[in-house]
């Protein structure tokens, strides 16, 4: 069985021998097509390849000079017979380098003899070489002998020339019919094609690879975070990166000399606001009084002095909760459920498992009537949608949560994975900012995620994009 | 966070239980467990509970916690005739002194190591580095009492601990590697805090060093304990210090602290008492919990508790240096009652879901430049003035009007954020030369103006054939796909070919810009290819709704 390709190229050529261009002439196929088909049909001994390697012969910018001018030694004969036989004049006319040319070649044939500073023709002599340059500049084949000589002196060079030949040897005795290879508006419009077959192409050979723009992966799963929480009923919200002190830790009665505000791991800005609007509503006075002793939280606070300064100052935040809890405190009646998946801060020296700048989820519960128990049933369902059906629950520890867990999920291969972090806010937290009931919190960093969903080994390719990488990732990862 | 490493020979001798419970049920008292040795463990403690940082601290909640011993542990503390006579001068320097002395120890190198661990624990959390407070635990039998709490001048010397020569202050503080680490917490003294015995010989050089003499040796049995700081945390660690060795069989005495105006005595081992509502722990909680289940979870965490009408009286023993509120207790209650037997309840709270303007906004453009064939990357919001600006041969915006500068950044690489996100694209670029062109991206998000976020797109092509017309018609279809009418105007943005640049402009106001990207540009990126970008300011242009 001939495939269509063989069929069309047997038919347009027929019995004979033909050059590769002249195949491609006469059949309107590619080189490379024809090629594969004269293979395919050699197989079955129907064609053969014969590929033969030709010298062209060319002249060179001297051999063409040469052709126009005449060969030196030519023109060092004219001169002679002219009776100019002075060297020195001999130089002077024909330049130096020719007249050496010359005077060599003359020498060689042995038609010169020099005496005296002059040159003296003792033969006649017959130049070959003018006539071969002519039929080798017009393609013609010239003796051996004198090409050689030709190509010593540098008149003449060649190139190698492969010339593949296709021999239709035979044409098979099966109905060769006519197919169809591209359909093209013509055919579709004039109806040609009824009554005739499409050629069939090789649907197993691999087209070029092209690739689809798309949303990056990372996004891809903050997209999904967002439809979970937005299924789930909660409202998103939104914050600037840069934050007063206050709202990142004291609000969050995080003790002002508490390691985690070192600038060895918070990017400080040289800025510090006036905090005017939360001095008005009595939040700077509050979380004072909270911090140097509990005000009235039924907490003893952590004492010392708190410094208003140090809250003014700005910085990178370091955590979404900041906006959580500025929301909490814009909006203290019951019910809030909200949520922020956004870029926070952390003065970290970059390695594959640390960046400087992650992006955070972070969702709160607040209402009358809601528990420790409610906060583990929220993550449940959370993770649940996340796609980790096994969650279990140890104690953990935050600053600002009371009480607090670390969720774990199981995940085959890894076994159980600490993933994020979560709690109630403390009453150092919630009542100085007039939030009256419990806030349910929990939050996780998506690079985490990231890692596990993408099987990634080094978050910093989130942030510095291989496009071949990006390219290359399936949208859907299984 | 504080990894404490656990020897698996003291530990279940301590507890009496084996490394399997041992393993299975600590990490649900409060810990990760770090890595699991053939003769220890590493594990790491929460910075609010420095009471665990210590075999023994381990081992006691830890017996709580299995049930095999509960309840309040009461410590007794013999009267001792031990004095400490406090100077003024140390008032305003490093004001508040507490001691302990500790009899009848066995100083193995186990418990010699176990003490320094814990003393490098407590001074990185308790003592914020040695700074909040300071540990110095001495052979009592080399110390002469009464001490002395009192300040000396720089020129002051004594033979420092590991040195065998005397060495002055000053050259403590330069030379001695102690000295380096906490000579910054010293700084600002003209004179420094200093513990003599009575007969004037040093025993510590508070919170740097303690004199060579006063060390411990296999044969010490009675050592002496001082903290030095400012608040409660200098009798926490204390607590904490003192109760660790008398679990080892090691008996206190007490220091009598000898102030100019009143006298004090240390350690104060006795509880706090902290009383707890009935309601709020259920209210906490969630759920239905009967007294037995209370009393019995804060017995296994080691507190002392009675009740009374719904109202629990709890006693706080005086190493837990955490409990700071009622809920700290009820967190106890929940981790005593054992967090894997809490069933856990989805909230009933009904509400109605909203996303934010923002991200719609990023949503739909996203849709649109992905119709486009461009592909979504994103980048670190910091960067450099050297990329945003430098490369892109455009005018350094202003400090705080324009882009923000961080304080100390850790590279030059990252030192403000970026106020626009095409120098960023460009960057991707030039890491992404070696791929098959064209090369089509966009970004769409936050950049940093005056201190507050914008939400900005850009976009950009390199092709060999790429220029003007391609990118206009990007931006002519994004713009009809957004519903804008828009104009262009001549503009100066030296980042793109005269000429084949224009300035975008809706409702009269400029938003943004798009052309040819300069060769000069594409030379500083390293870029071989012709890039046509643009850039849009989206917060310009439509209300992307609250930020906070």
């Amino acid at each position: 069985m001939l495939s269509p390709v063989e069929v069309e190229l047997i038919k347009a050529l027929g019995k004979g021998k033909y050059h590769l261009e002249e195949a491609v002439e006469k059949t309107g196929m590619k080189k490379d097509t024809i090629l594969k088909a004269s293979y395919l049909l050699q197989e079955k001994g129907f064609a053969e390849v014969i590929t033969e390697l030709k010298k062209k012969y060319y002249l060179t910018d001297e051999g063409r000079e040469y052709l126009e001018k005449g060969l030196p030694e030519e023109r060092l004969v004219i001169l002679l017979k002219k009776g100019i036989d002075e060297i020195t004049e001999l130089q002077k006319l024909m330049g130096k380098r020719e007249f050496g040319i010359a005077l060599g070649w003359l020498k060689k044939k042995g038609v010169v003899k020099v005496e005296n500073g002059k040159i003296k023709l003792v033969k006649e002599v017959i130049f070959e070489e003018k006539d071969a340059l002519k039929k080798i500049a017009e393609g013609e084949v010239v003796d051996e002998k004198i090409l050689k000589n030709l190509l010593r002196r540098k008149l003449v060079d060649y190139e190698e020339i492969k010339n593949i030949y296709v021999i239709i040897k035979d044409v098979p005795k099966i109905e060769l019919r006519e197919y169809i290879s591209d359909l093209t508006p013509e055919i579709i419009k004039s109806g040609e094609w009824r009554g005739k077959e499409f050629l069939k192409y090789d649907i197993t050979i691999p087209s070029k690879e092209i690739f689809t723009a798309k949303i990056h992966p990372y996004e891809r799963i903050i997209r999904e975070c967002r439809k979970i929480f937005l299924e789930m009923g909660f409202t998103e919200i939104k914050g600037n990166y840069v934050q007063p002190a206050f709202w990142n830790f004291d609000a969050l009665f995080q003790p002002q000399d508490h390691p985690a505000r070192d600038m060895q791991d918070t990017f400080y800005l040289d800025y510090y606001v006036d905090l005017k609007e939360e001095k008005k509503r009595g939040y700077i006075e509050r979380v004072k009084d909270t911090h140097e002793n509990g005000w009235i939280t039924g907490s003893t606070g952590w004492g010392g002095k708190w410094d208003l300064n140090k809250a003014k100052q700005l910085v990178l935040r370091t955590h979404t909760t900041a906006i959580t809890i500025h929301y909490l405190a814009n909006n203290p009646d019951p019910p809030v459920k909200a949520f922020c998946i956004d870029r926070v801060y952390r003065r970290e020296t970059i390695d594959a498992t640390h960046l400087p700048e992650f992006d955070q989820l972070e969702g709160v519960v607040m209402d009358k009537n809601v528990g420790f128990r409610h906060l583990l049933g929220l993550l449940k369902e959370f993770f649940a949608k996340m796609g980790f059906e096994d969650v279990r629950f140890r104690p953990g520890y935050f600053p600002y949560t009371e009480p607090s867990v670390e969720p774990e999920v199981y995940v085959e291969d890894l076994g159980w994975i600490e993933l994020g972090g979560a709690g109630i806010f403390r009453k150092e937290v919630t009542e100085p900012l007039g939030i009256k009931d419990k806030v349910l919190a929990w939050g996780l960093g998506i690079g985490r995620l990231a890692m596990l969903r993408l099987g990634m080994k080094d978050l910093r390719r989130l942030y510095l994009p291989d496009l071949g990488w990006l390219r290359e990732l399936p949208a859907i990862k299984r | 966070m504080p990894v404490v490493t656990l020897y698996w020979n003291e530990l279940e001798k301590l507890t009496g239980v084996d490394r399997e419970t041992i393993l299975s049920n600590l990490p649900m008292l409060g810990c990760d467990i770090e890595r699991i040795e053939e003769d220890h463990i590493d594990v790491e403690f929460f910075p609010n509970r420095p009471d665990l940082y210590s075999v023994e601290g381990v081992a006691r909640a830890l017996r709580g916690f299995l049930g095999i011993e509960v309840g309040y542990k009461n410590y007794e503390v013999n009267p001792g005739k031990w004095k400490i006579i406090v100077d003024n001068s140390v008032r305003n320097l490093r004001p508040r002194i507490c001691g302990c002395v500790v009899r009848n120890l066995k100083l193995n190198d186990e418990l010699i190591r176990s003490l320094m661990e814990i003393q490098e624990d407590l001074h990185w959390t308790i003592g914020r580095n040695r700074r909040k407070m300071a540990i110095g635990v001495h052979d009592l039998s080399v110390l002469e009492f009464p001490l002395r709490y009192t300040t000396v001048d720089e020129s002051f010397s004594f033979v420092p601990l590991d040195f065998e020569e005397e060495m002055s202050i000053k050259d403590i503080l330069i030379k001695h590697p102690k000295g380096k680490e906490y000579s910054f917490i010293v700084e600002k003294f003209d004179r420094y805090p200093i513990i003599l015995d009575s007969n004037g010989e040093v025993v510590s050089l508070p919170p740097i060093i303690n004199a060579n003499r006063t060390r411990l040796t296999e044969k010490t049995t009675d050592v002496f304990i001082d903290v030095t700081g400012f608040d409660k945390n200098v009798d926490r660690a204390l607590n904490i210090l003192s109760t660790m060795l008398a679990d080892r069989g090691g008996i206190l005495e007490s220091v009598e602290i000898i102030y100019t105006d009143y006298v004090e005595t240390t350690p104060d081992l006795s509880p706090t008492k902290m009383g707890v509502d009935k309601s709020e722990i259920i209210s906490l909680l969630g759920f239905e919990v009967s007294d037995g289940d209370i009393i019995s979870a804060l017995e296994k965490m080691r507190y002392g508790v009675s009740i009374r009408e719904n109202y629990f009286e709890v006693l706080v023993p005086p190493y837990r240096a955490d409990i700071m509120h009622p809920w700290d207790i009820i967190e106890d209650i929940a981790i005593g009652y054992g967090y894997d037997k809490i069933k856990p309840d989805y909230p009933k709270t009904s509400t109605v879901g909203k996303s934010h303007e923002w991200n719609e906004i990023k949503d739909i453009v996203k849709e649109i430049m992905i119709g486009l064939g461009y592909m979504e990357v994103i980048t670190f919001t910091l960067t450099n003035e050297e990329v945003q600006y430098e490369k892109m041969r455009r005018p350094k915006l202003e400090p705080w009007k324009g882009f923000i500068p961080v304080m100390h950044p850790l590279t030059g690489e990252h030192t403000i954020i970026r106020t626009d996100i095409l120098p960023k694209l460009l960057e991707v670029l030039s890491v992404n030369t070696h791929h098959p062109l064209p090369q089509r991206i966009f970004e769409v998000g936050d950049c940093v103006v005056e201190m507050k976020n914008v939400l900005k797109i850009a976009a950009c092509s390199t092709h060999s054939r790429a220029n003007f017309a391609e990118i206009r018609s990007v931006v002519q279809a994004l713009m009809r796909e957004l519903d804008l009418s828009w104009d262009v105007k001549e503009c100066k943005d030296e980042a793109f070919i005269e000429g084949r640049r224009a300035a975008i402009f809706v409702e009269e106001k400029e938003v943004g810009v798009f052309g040819e990207v300069h060769p000069e540009v594409l030379e500083n990126f390293e870029i071989p290819n012709p890039v046509v970008g643009f850039e849009i300011d989206l917060s310009k242009i439509f209300n992307v709704g609250e930020l906070i």
